[in-house]
């Protein structure tokens, strides 16, 4: 084993909005790396989504040279990490990528759910963990408990946590400084056959699939034969180098160092983020560990407004596959909705992320049907069913068991919300596990709870009943059986299959209850009365209705301003275009959104 | 009346009156007068309280006649089969309201039975003054009483009382002129039985003309902002709907025929400048934020003139130096800017709207419809209509009788149904 001992690789990691990505650029800016000119904020943030949500989606990672106060020049290649919980798994990998990592705590909000996760995560791979309280020229910063939050919560020493502010700079040459100091440069062999992990990759148009990796053992350079372990696909390696953040191709990277690697594949899904590069001939015989397939969690319809987009739908989830593998779909046809897609994502924000670019980036009118989760239904014939949109479940006779996913969920709270916490837990069918007070001012409450329930406004309930102080992470612990029905919902008497959800045969009749009520707010009044109904089979649980529109005129034309009356019938008209026909129904979108926002 | 300098366009060269010789063309003429002692609560509508600038009313009243002039000179105004002096209040004016009608029907040639209007409230209808206006023409006056119930009034930001509208009402008829009454259902707090007291109180007053709004509430209106944050309820489209299908009953009954959506008439009282506005005929239109429509000939020898062309004038928005191939005919609005209609009472319009053969023909369909004699299966035939009504004929909206299209009366409440299909049946056949 030798040390590269000029570089240290790192990881910035925070909850979200606790100032990681505006750091990163003041040690862009620190290090000379981009030229002030170009500095954009945020500049690791790089889809225009993350810039203005604020949150950082994909994996990057940027080499800076520095100069530290011992006179010496080391390389430090920071690797910005997702800063959401959807995007866990790639977290761990782009920290397998690091020997260390900032932890990044916001110097008033304090520890929270995602500061936990993200530490443990980084116990849990050896790394090196160095606290930084953040925002400290905020009036209410107050870095004193921060600090003892940091001690007493995590476990993790914090007498030299760097003080810093993203925003004016102050610290962040602390923190780098404390980064040589105390994170260990990467140990690995030079001579041993080649090993790199691909903690991301994206694709480019021109390049095929640009693969960001960190090498652990020898060395790869341009023109080699490599293999990628997982799916033992060989190819060439076209081109190396190093991001700046822009790519710059180099000769060859060494063990410790981290790069990117463009090769001929143009195929996303051969090159697979905790895959591991080795030698075509002679490689590795071992991958590197923790490696998994990446599975979508949460489930949804997407259907074009217009039919006439089904094709250019297609051909834009083809494209946003190319830069997002973990994105994954197949055609589904509904009665209601006609053709789209039943499409899987990593969790609810990736969800809103996708059908957010599909509609600014695409220029499409997309319809969202209600999340679901996969379900695996055991019939009686002894056959497992998987089961990922409601129209797919079994017919109710045949079924012997359903089994729901099960996430064990971490919130953070101040303990006067301690009751809304259970309160709310209870009604979304969670089991209490444990709770345990971090701090005088936290305690950490643990839940199983359904990923069903979960996806259903919980988040917002959680924050609303907390006035903002509730934090979350979770993390997924498998499969259970549940008492799962399907819950239909009828339109003037047809049931409309984008509408049908599966929910808890206790929750059943509420639901349906809450539900209708919550339609026929939304129905606009149609030509004709429209019964709305929630029934179980054939069992209907509840009915309202909608009555008849019996007058719709417009006011007094003054003047002969036709035009403008015109316009008025013009957007009465548009508004209807934004509505779906469900059989002679027009129903706004919000109508299947509508399941999400039952406030029991 | 004060003198001011002529505008200069009088003195330039070059326009030839653009009508074929022979049969004139027949128009209306809308003076839009801006102008409110006080704005109503509901009202989103281009007005605001006359400044006490002295000789703002007679300015005004210059503005117009210069406007008119204009147009005569143009040849619009040489078979003018209405008149129309609406707001605002234009009664606000006072005195000057009777140079301004004077000086609107110098140059124009009226049919020998034409109507001239003048709207007017209850707080500011002057016995003395509508005796005045009768003498310079005006023969019918439209009062816009909304309610006979003082809390229904009240809600509205009215200034009058039901008492002062009954007085008004006495004093208009006195005058020997013609008299409708405009009134508001689907107000929020009216009941029905509030509703057909008004109604009564309106067939009682004697007046032969009746219109009958439901209320819309309008984004940013004081009352609507009332309703938003609950003061009251929303209107009630079901009882709106009644309070409409009362007032069928009710004026039916006291003789008053409705022969419009929204507008009730003794025979031979209906109104001759409303229904221009439902059959396509040109109309011109002077002051601040008024809409003309013309025949596409006459728009471009606008166009040509002088003060057209000035870049000086505000509101301008894009230089007009020609009208697009295959337009039939135009609409137009001024700027709702009354100082610089003050200032330049002869200038472009603001928006401008040309329209094809079919789309003008699609919108004579669709407006001919809120008339109970609805339109001629030729017009809807030419609208590329006939589909599309037979479609409406089945869901009971419109009928089919002796040669003619016309809206039932499930129709009548629904009519932005049947105008928005009818408009866009022609206008898509119009692009394709």
């Amino acid at each position: 084993m030798s040390q590269a001992t000029h570089i240290r690789n790192f990881s910035i990691i925070a909850h979200i909005d606790h100032g990681k990505s505006t750091l990163a650029d003041r040690v862009l800016e620190l290090t000379h790396t981009v030229a002030d000119r170009d500095m954009v904020e945020q500049v690791l943030d790089s889809m225009d989504i993350e810039r203005e949500r604020g949150i950082t989606i994909k994996a990057q990672a940027v080499r800076v040279l520095y100069q530290a106060d011992d006179g010496q020049t080391y390389q430090l290649n920071l690797i910005d990490t997702p800063g959401h919980v959807d995007f866990t798994y790639e977290v761990s990998r782009s920290l397998q990528a690091c020997e260390g990592v900032l932890l990044v705590v916001d110097a008033a909000q304090g520890v929270e759910a995602q500061t936990v996760a993200n530490a443990m995560m980084a116990m849990n791979a050896g790394l090196e963990i160095i606290p930084l309280i953040n925002k400290i020229d905020l009036p209410a910063a107050d870095p004193e408990r921060v600090r003892h939050e940091i001690e007493e919560g995590l476990a993790i020493p914090a007498d030299n946590a760097v003080l810093a502010s993203g925003k004016t700079g102050e610290g962040v040459r602390e923190a780098l400084e404390s980064v040589i100091a105390l994170v260990p440069p990467p140990e690995g062999e030079s001579d041993k056959p080649l090993k790199a992990l691909i903690f991301d990759s994206y694709f480019d148009t021109y390049r095929g699939v640009v693969a960001l990796v960190r090498v652990i053992d020898g060395r790869v350079s341009k023109g080699m034969k490599i293999r990628m372990m997982a799916n033992n696909t060989v190819t060439d390696v076209e081109e190396v180098g190093v991001r700046r953040p822009a790519n710059l191709p180099v000769e060859s990277l060494e063990f410790g160092e981290v790069g990117y690697l463009i090769t001929g594949l143009k195929d996303p899904a051969l090159v697979k983020v905790g895959d591991t590069v080795t030698l075509a001939k002679h490689g590795a015989t071992e991958p590197l560990p923790g490696y998994r397939e990446v599975k979508p969690m949460v489930f949804t319809g997407l259907f074009p407004i217009d039919g006439d987009q089904y094709p250019d739908l297609r051909d834009a989830l083809d494209r946003l596959q190319l830069n997002d593998p973990a994105l994954i779909y197949e055609p589904e046809s509904s009665h209601a909705l006609g053709f789209g897609f039943r499409v899987g994502f990593l969790g609810l924000l990736h969800m809103e992320v996708v059908k957010e670019r599909l509609e600014r980036e695409f220029d499409l009118d997309l319809l969202a049907t209600a999340p679901s989760v996969e379900y695996h239904v055991y019939t009686t014939a002894g056959e497992e069913v998987v089961v990922h949109s409601p129209q797919d479940m079994p017919e109710a006779g045949v079924i012997e068991r359903v089994e729901e996913p099960y996430l064990r969920a971490t919130v953070l709270v101040p303990p006067d919300y301690v009751g809304a916490v259970m309160e709310l837990s209870e009604s979304r069918r969670a089991t209490f596990k444990d709770m345990q007070y971090l701090s005088a001012t936290t305690v950490e409450m643990h839940y199983d709870i359904p990923l069903s329930e979960l996806i259903m406004d919980f988040f917002d309930q959680l924050k609303s009943r907390t006035r903002g102080y509730a934090s979350l992470d979770y993390e997924y612990i498998g499969y259970r059986t549940s008492k799962l029905v399907k819950l239909d919902i009828l339109l003037a008497g047809k049931v409309v299959d984008a509408l049908s959800f599966i929910v808890h045969r206790d929750k059943a009749y509420q639901r349906g209850r809450v539900l209708t009520e919550k339609l026929r707010e939304i129905i606009p009044r149609q030509m004709f009365e429209v019964p709305i109904q929630a029934a179980i089979g054939g069992k209907v649980l509840a009915r309202e209705t909608v009555r008849a529109k019996r007058k719709d005129v417009l006011a007094k034309c003054y003047g002969g301003d036709i035009t403008r009356k015109r316009k008025l019938l013009e957007k009465q008209k548009k508004g209807k275009k934004r509505m779906k026909n469900v059989g002679n129904v027009e129903v706004p979108q919000d109508a299947f959104m509508a399941i999400l926002k039952v406030d029991e | 009346m004060r003198s001011w300098p002529s505008s200069r366009w009088m003195s330039s060269p070059g326009h030839t009156n653009p009508n074929p010789p022979g049969r004139p063309l027949t128009a209306s003429l809308y003076v839009h007068v801006p102008f409110c002692v006080l704005k109503c609560a509901y009202c989103d509508f281009h007005s605001a309280p006359i400044s006490d600038e002295p000789g703002m009313a007679d300015h005004f009243a210059w503005a117009v006649g210069e406007g008119a002039s204009h147009w005569a000179a143009l040849g619009a105004l040489d078979d003018v089969a209405s008149i129309y002096i609406g707001g605002g209040t234009p009664t606000t004016l006072g005195p000057s309201l009777v140079s301004l009608v004077e000086s609107v029907q110098r140059g124009a040639r009226l049919v020998s039975d034409a109507e001239i209007t003048v709207e007017t409230n209850p707080d500011t209808t002057d016995p003395a003054l509508a005796g005045r206006l009768i003498g310079s023409g005006v023969t019918r006056f439209s009062l816009g009483v909304q309610s006979f119930d003082d809390a229904v009034l009240r809600i509205l930001g009215r200034c009058h009382t039901a008492t002062s509208a009954r007085r008004a009402v006495d004093a208009l008829l006195d005058t020997g002129a013609r008299v409708s009454v405009d009134l508001m259902c689907g107000i929020p707090g009216q009941t029905l039985d509030s509703w057909t007291a008004s109604v009564e109180a309106a067939l009682a007053s004697g007046v032969g003309h009746v219109s009958v709004y439901p209320l819309t509430l309008e984004e940013g209106t004081p009352l609507a902002i009332a309703a938003r944050v609950g003061e009251f309820d929303a209107p009630d489209d079901d009882l709106a709907a009644d309070m409409m299908q009362a007032a069928c009953e009710l004026l039916g009954a006291g003789g008053l025929q409705r022969y419009e959506v929204a507008s009730y008439a003794r025979p031979g009282e209906e109104s001759t400048h409303n229904s221009g506005y439902w059959t396509g005929r040109p109309y011109v239109g002077i002051g601040p934020s008024a809409a003309s429509m013309l025949p596409a000939a006459l728009f471009e020898a606008a166009i040509a003139c002088e003060a057209w062309s000035d870049p000086g004038v505000a509101g301008v928005g894009k230089t007009l130096d020609s009208v697009p191939p295959g337009t039939s005919r135009v609409r137009f609005l001024r700027s709702a800017d009354t100082t610089a209609f003050l200032r330049k009472p002869v200038g472009p319009p603001e928006e401008v709207e040309f329209l094809t053969p079919a789309q003008a023909a699609a919108e004579d369909a669709m407006l001919g419809l809120r008339l109970a004699e609805g339109i001629t299966e030729e017009l809807a035939e030419r609208a590329g209509g006939t589909e599309i009504l037979g479609t409406l004929e089945a869901r009971g909206l419109v009928e089919h009788v002796a040669g003619r299209w016309r809206v039932t009366e499930t129709g009548w409440l629904l009519g932005n149904e049947v105008f928005e299909a009818v408009w866009h049946a022609g206008t898509r056949r119009g692009l394709a």
